[in-house]
């Protein structure tokens, strides 16, 4: 026994740097001591002293002190300590002898009631060594105590029936909502305003309601480019030409878009610039800015408007005149009747021509063929074939 | 019984296959096993070997008893079923049917209210609507110049006859007045497919032929540039023209045909040395048009009685120079230049004389016409003929002219040269009026089984997509429903 308390020792004087933290955190400290030397076989050799029986309070007992007459005496018997030092202990020693008897047994008592009562939360708790995952060990942090917490006491309805009233209950909120809360919308909202013949370009956005998105960098931009009132005719024509693919006959609108940069407003100035650009190269007079062509004066006469992008596709429609109305109706109605009548006068007059009677009537007038000539017979018996 | 000649494939079961359809009803069992009524069957399926009825079997293969035996040199166990296939129609004769013009159909009735047609009728407005026959002396004429197409109906009737209409009436009416004028009428008839016309030309022909006009009609324009007749080029042309020789000779041979009166009273004005006869001045044009009698020269010849006739000298008559198929010359020719480059039509000597004419290139001292007619089955499309036309119509209405297309290739500029001074009718649909007038001549004829009411017209009209003439005729002739 005597290399089990020689390391019991060891251990001990390894903590006795924190006596008052080996209460409150006995796990930890445990563990510390194997963080702390890691490939040292002296924690093995600790735990296996832990498992001796060891009284704990019977080793501390000698530095413990029942009351303040003690801790005083003990400090004079240290030889570290100043005169004056000395001096102010001996006084209160002095004062310490002064109070009576039973006060100090009272003081005595007390201080020894605490400590008892005290001593077993400054206990290790020791994980059961054959328990699965320290399963039956206790969680102190919980607030409740988990006991039968989950057995169903037939007061109550199912989940199934919760989760329906969740959803009256959201149901209701977004109403609410509705009901309540959105007519305070109407507070922000603006009279639609028609875009002025100084605003000529349209622009579009896309909005993914704050998500990322690639295409929400994306402005697009239409306008026509009869729009602008200081253009002349062939400069809207030049437009065109400028715009090529970008123009679309039917609607004689141009639609440009860019997502080059990074964020709508780059790329709405991008195409703000382009479409002055454009104008400005299209205005051969007035160069407003920089110029896309090289020569500005060059109205592009030479070159037709080049439209095979598009494909001009005509849908029929049903065409308004042949719409029946009553009037084409009672049209209708006379032109049958003016034709019955027609061709009542004509049949009782004998001018309505009948294909079938007229090919009757000619059978009728056909000369009859004559019957065929009987042809005389042979007259004899026939030669006998061979056979 | 079948008809012996079948009508559609021309087949004609062979003699042995008649007698053996003949002696069809003595073996029961064959009558069973085939189809009753068609000859075809039966001679395909040749004797029934396995299930031929021991009673009879020799009648199977002899036919009647009394027709006897015949005697059997060949030992071969496979005989070949003669005429299994009906026999095959020789050389030509396929095509000859195809083109066979069939003016008269004696099963037809006779009308007796058809009048034959003058030479003022067509002047007068009053005759619209009117069917009227032609004379058997213009029917020679217009038959000589080829005036009669293949797949027109004039089969069906006793007697050829046509239907006046407004069109008519017009087209005559500004024939007449250029002649009188001495202009030449430069006239293009467009129109959709099957809407007459063809037919309308036959009119004007008809028209030139009363007022004794040479006329010189190219039936089929196909014909010269389809890379179909020979050509060879004319020595001497810069750029080359090409002339066709052996489609002059028989132009040549048309016109004197139908022209023969005018011709021979017609004398030569000029001494044409290029020609291999002497033709002294003064000698009949029907002597100059007799010279062509084979294709060496037949060019020379063409072009010598076309000076002619041109000239500006006494005694000359107007011109009706007419062609059927106008989008057939307005193109890029199947023809080959010796470098193997496609020569363009208007490179074809007949073709440029053509649209020359019709260019306004060449006047007609003593006026006359210059007739065009398109056609829209089996051609090709011509952009800038299309174009044209779109043109000159807008030009007559006051409308706004059609341009090019900027960006399609294909447009000819010779070809819009050509056609820039002339005139354009539409020919469209008849209207009800006429569609019943024709019905009733139809009727009268024997080949319309109804009773030409408001109804039936309007059922016709409607059928053939507001009263286009052939399908009028498709709805009504060539049906076979009766």
């Amino acid at each position: 026994m005597a290399s089990a308390a020689n390391s019991l020792r060891l251990c001990l004087r390894s903590c006795s740097q924190l006596p008052t933290m080996r209460a409150a955190r006995p796990a930890i400290l445990a563990s510390s001591l194997c963080l702390r030397r890691a490939l040292s076989t002296t924690p093995l050799r600790g735990a296996a002293a832990e498992e001796t029986t060891f009284d704990e309070d019977e080793f501390l007992e000698t530095k413990r002190y029942n009351n303040q007459g003690e801790v005083l005496a003990d400090m004079l018997k240290r030889e570290d300590l100043d005169d004056a030092d000395r001096a102010r202990v001996k006084d209160m020693l002095e004062t310490w002898n002064k109070v009576p008897q039973d006060v100090r047994d009272q003081i005595d008592a007390t201080t020894r009631q605490v400590r008892q009562s005290t001593a077993q939360i400054r206990y290790q708790v020791k994980p059961k060594k054959a328990s699965f995952w320290n399963d039956d060990e206790k969680d102190t942090d919980m607030i409740t105590d988990e006991v039968g917490e989950d057995d169903f006491e037939e007061d109550d309805i199912l989940s199934i029936g919760h989760a329906k009233l969740e959803e009256h209950r959201e149901a209701r909120e977004y109403a609410r909502i509705a009901v309540w809360e959105m007519p305070l919308l109407t507070k922000f909202a603006r009279p639609f305003e028609p875009p002025t013949e100084a605003q000529p370009l349209r622009f579009r956005y896309t909005s993914y309601m704050g998500e990322f998105h690639p295409a929400e960098r994306k402005v697009v931009v239409e306008f026509s480019p009869k729009d602008f009132p200081g253009l002349t005719e062939p400069q809207q024509l030049k437009l065109m030409k400028l715009a090529g693919p970008r123009y679309n006959p039917d609607k004689g609108l141009v639609k440009m878009s860019c997502e080059r940069f990074e964020h709508q407003a780059q790329n709405k100035r991008y195409l703000g610039d382009l479409v002055q650009k454009m104008i400005a190269t299209a205005q051969v007079s007035i160069p407003l800015g920089p110029c896309l062509c090289l020569d500005p004066t060059d109205m592009f006469e030479d070159v037709p408007l080049d439209t095979r992008h598009h494909k001009l596709t005509s849908k029929p429609r049903f065409p308004k005149e042949w719409r029946m109305s009553e009037e084409r109706r009672a049209e209708l109605e006379s032109i049958r009747r003016t034709a019955f009548e027609l061709d009542q006068k004509k049949q009782k007059s004998g001018r309505l021509v009948d294909g079938v009677k007229i090919i009757e009537k000619h059978l009728q007038n056909v000369p009859v063929m004559e019957d065929q000539p009987v042809m005389a017979r042979r007259v004899g018996k026939q030669p006998a074939r061979k056979r | 019984m079948s008809a012996p000649n079948c009508l559609r494939c021309l087949t004609r079961p062979s003699t042995a296959v008649l007698r053996h359809s003949i002696a069809v009803p003595n073996a029961v069992a064959s009558w069973t096993a085939s189809a009753p009524f068609s000859t075809t069957a039966t001679a395909a399926a040749g004797p029934t070997k396995g299930a031929r009825p021991t009673s009879q079997p020799k009648r199977m293969e002899t036919g009647h008893i009394r027709s006897g035996r015949r005697v059997t040199i060949s030992k071969s166990k496979h005989r070949k079923q003669a005429g299994a296939r009906g026999k095959t129609p020789l050389p030509g004769e396929r095509k000859a049917y195809r083109k066979k013009i069939q003016l008269s159909n004696s099963n037809a009735l006779h009308v007796h209210w058809l009048s034959d047609l003058d030479a003022k009728h067509m002047l007068d407005a009053a005759n619209v609507t009117k069917v009227m026959g032609l004379p058997d002396a213009l029917v020679d004429q217009l038959r000589a110049v080829e005036a009669f197409k293949p797949k027109q109906t004039w089969g069906f009737f006793r007697k050829p006859s046509t239907l006046i209409r407004p069109e008519t009436v017009d087209l005559v009416t500004r024939m007449q007045q250029a002649a009188t004028d001495k202009q030449t009428l430069k006239l293009v008839l467009d129109g959709d497919k099957l809407t007459g016309k063809s037919i309308l030309m036959l009119q004007a022909m008809s028209h030139a032929f009363f007022n004794e006009w040479i006329v010189i009609h190219i039936p089929e324009a196909q014909e010269l540039t389809t890379a179909v007749t020979e050509y060879a080029p004319i020595p001497g042309t810069d750029p080359v023209q090409y002339m066709q020789q052996n489609y002059a000779l028989k132009l040549i041979q048309n016109i004197r045909k139908a022209n023969e009166k005018v011709l021979v009273r017609m004398a030569t004005a000029y001494s044409h040395p290029e020609i291999p006869q002497q033709m002294p001045i003064g000698s009949s044009l029907m002597q100059l048009a007799n010279s062509a009698k084979e294709p060496e020269n037949a060019w020379t010849i063409f072009m010598a009685l076309w000076k002619e006739l041109t000239a500006n000298t006494r005694g000359r008559v107007p011109i009706l120079f007419a062609l059927d198929g106008l989008s057939h010359i307005m193109k890029v020719s199947d023809y080959r230049s010796p470098a193997f480059e496609l020569i363009h039509s208007h490179d074809l000597a007949l073709v440029r004389l053509f649209t020359d004419c019709l260019g306004g290139n060449i006047s007609l001292p003593y006026g006359g016409a210059i007739l065009a007619a398109t056609t829209r089955n089996n051609v090709q499309r011509s952009l800038s003929m299309e174009l044209a036309i779109a043109q000159r119509e807008a030009e007559q209405l006051g409308a706004e002219k059609p341009l090019r297309q900027a960006y399609i290739r294909g447009y000819d500029h010779r070809v819009e040269a050509a056609m820039r001074a002339a005139q354009v009718i539409k020919v469209k649909g008849i209207n009800k009026l006429e569609a019943r007038s024709l019905m009733e001549y139809w009727a009268a004829s024997g080949v319309l089984r109804t009773t030409v009411d408001e109804l039936s017209v309007s059922e016709k009209w409607m059928l053939s997509g507001n009263g286009v003439l052939g399908e009028m005729e498709r709805a009504s002739l060539l049906t076979m429903r009766i």
